[in-house]
């Protein structure tokens, strides 16, 4: 009896798997409204066959552990490649994807369903099993195991037909972007483009190395703006106080008349000369929100301080003489009873998307945030991403050009995507960003997107960040030293 | 390649329902058949073989 239910069960997982998701995709998908699946559809579809294959052997020769086996392995490849082909989707705007939907889900998603559905049946079956199962001759089929087995045939049959129209005999193989079913010969396209060489990479695209901040090109003569007017260093001063870490940005409040500076995990107050500091703490960066290191400093609205991580996750909080040290023990390593944690969450990109930024900078005036990118081992683009302060929401993103009067020229084959900024700051209207690389100061003006000026600034040793303070600018390096120069 | 392999997955399904005694050639166009899927798949998502998500 129990073993009668077991094959029957077994029996209908078979039937379901090639009428619901194998047959509906061949008959009513494919043959009624032509589609085609892609390459990677293809496999699944594939992986789908091969799980009702095994139910075949299991239904004819028992239970043995080598059929079981064999299905658990091709649902977890098939899970694998459910959830490859998912990812690439899986983060695109409401309703968007690849090719048809489904009840509100794509084909490539309800595969990932059905292969984990596919493990825990096996599992179901494992645990089901006795050793007095496994048969010893092949056993005769029940009247709902050939059927099963009969719909299976036909459907796989009908498989090989699409098949052999959308992919055709060997070498050829499926596609990325296949053209709709047909069945008139004039319109099958046979395809050995997966076949043509490129790169093997684990992450692909993702493979993305996180900044450096020590960049070895300093020498603007040899930047991609050449003969730019030098801003000479006025005077240079020190950090007077000690930090936990080094500083990665500095920033300026012309109404405290306080500076501050942040290090990988730490927000440092200090005074309007930078000998003494007001106060710190140190953010527990890895409660919730992933803070990465923080590569930029800035001050809000109504005392708020700002935060950013290399990966624009930020953290906004305020310096409080009611803090209560106990209730701010999950946001804080250090100084809990100093500040409140006003939000903590992430900075959205679209084209500064897959860049990582090293400075961050605010603009009273149009309570904005603006980040700029730095270039990485696949993407190089200088893109200057403005957030809205009220729901520090992506508001506008551009990449600047050279303003036609401003007498800047670039060197030929070069463009402004190379300049690495490390520091920002806005003032008068304009965003100043220094780059690391070639030492080189830009002037952009926020209306017209132009850089307007640009400066070469010698004697720096990785800058990690800017303050405009008055008509001048406080640069600081990673070994605590700050140069002042004249602001333009 | 597609095709190819769903040739072997109905001769493997023909000879498990018509011809039982023929197990081991059935088993092994079994194990073809899962390692061509396999090897597909790897074929097309060479330049990005893990899921393309943030990790």
């Amino acid at each position: 009896m129990r073993r009668d239910a077991l094959y029957t069960i077994l029996a209908l997982a078979v039937l379901a798997l090639s009428l619901v998701p194998i047959g509906i995709a061949v008959f009513v998908l494919g043959f009624v409204y032509g589609d085609s699946p892609c390459v990677m559809c293809w496999e699944q579809r594939i992986g789908m066959a091969l799980v009702a294959l095994v139910g075949l052997f299991v239904l004819r020769y028992g239970p043995k552990p080598k059929y079981i086996g064999m299905g658990v392995l091709v649902a977890a490849w098939g899970v694998f490649m459910g959830l490859r082909h998912t990812g690439m989707h899986a983060a695109r705007d409401v309703g968007q994807g690849f090719s048809a939907e489904i009840l509100g889900a794509h084909t490539y998603t309800w595969a990932l369903l059905i292969y984990l559905v596919t493990v825990a049946l096996m599992g179901l079956l494992l645990m089901m099993t006795r050793k007095e199962d496994v048969e010893e001759q092949p056993r005769r089929l029940g009247p709902l195991e050939a059927f099963a087995s009969a719909v299976f045939m036909v459907v796989i049959a009908a498989n090989v037909v699409q098949a052999f129209a959308s992919t055709g005999p060997p070498p050829f193989m499926g596609q990325g972007d296949p053209v709709r079913f047909s069945f008139s010969p004039k319109h099958w396209v046979w395809s050995a483009e997966e076949w043509s060489p490129a790169p093997v990479s684990l992450r692909g695209r993702w493979s993305i190395d996180k900044p450096d901040t020590s960049t070895p090109l300093v020498d603007p003569e040899r930047g991609p703006l050449a003969n730019l007017p030098v801003l000479p260093v006025a005077r240079r001063i020190r950090v007077g106080f000690p930090l936990n870490g080094t500083p990665t940005d500095l920033a300026y409040d012309a109404a405290t008349k306080q500076f501050l500076i942040t290090t990988q995990h730490g927000l440092y107050l200090a005074d309007d000369t930078l000998a003494a500091m007001v106060r710190y703490t140190i953010v527990d960066a890895g409660y919730s929100v992933d803070l990465g290191t923080f590569a930029a400093a800035a001050f809000l609205d109504k005392g708020a301080l700002l935060a950013v991580g290399e990966n624009k996750s930020f953290v906004v909080v305020r310096p409080s003489v009611r803090a209560d040290a106990d209730a701010n023990f999950r946001y804080f390593l250090e100084s809990a009873g100093a500040f409140d944690e006003l939000s903590r969450s992430r900075f959205g990109t679209v084209r500064a998307r897959m860049m990582y930024i090293e400075s961050a900078a605010f603009d009273p005036a149009t309570a904005s945030i603006y980040t700029v990118t730095v270039p990485n081992n696949k993407v190089k683009r200088l893109v200057v991403s403005r957030f809205d302060r009220r729901d520090m929401t992506l508001s506008e993103e551009f990449t600047p050009t050279l303003a036609p009067d401003a007498g800047l020229a670039l060197s030929p084959k070069r463009t402004l995507d190379e300049l690495f900024v490390t520091g920002s700051t806005v003032a008068d209207g304009s965003l100043y960003a220094l780059s690391a690389a070639y030492s080189t100061l830009l002037k952009i003006d926020l209306a017209s997107h132009r850089v307007v000026a640009a400066y070469a600034v010698p004697g720096l040793v990785a800058p990690t960040g800017l303050a405009a303070v008055g008509d001048e600018l406080f640069i600081v390096g990673r070994g605590g030293t700050v140069w002042v120069v004249g602001r333009k | 390649m597609e095709f190819l392999n769903f040739v072997v997955i109905l001769v493997t399904a023909f000879l498990v329902l018509r011809k039982p005694h023929k197990e081991r050639l059935a088993f092994g166009l079994l194990v073809f058949s899962v390692l061509l899927m396999v090897f597909l798949f790897s074929v097309a998502t060479r330049t990005g073989l893990l899921p393309g998500v943030n990790y």
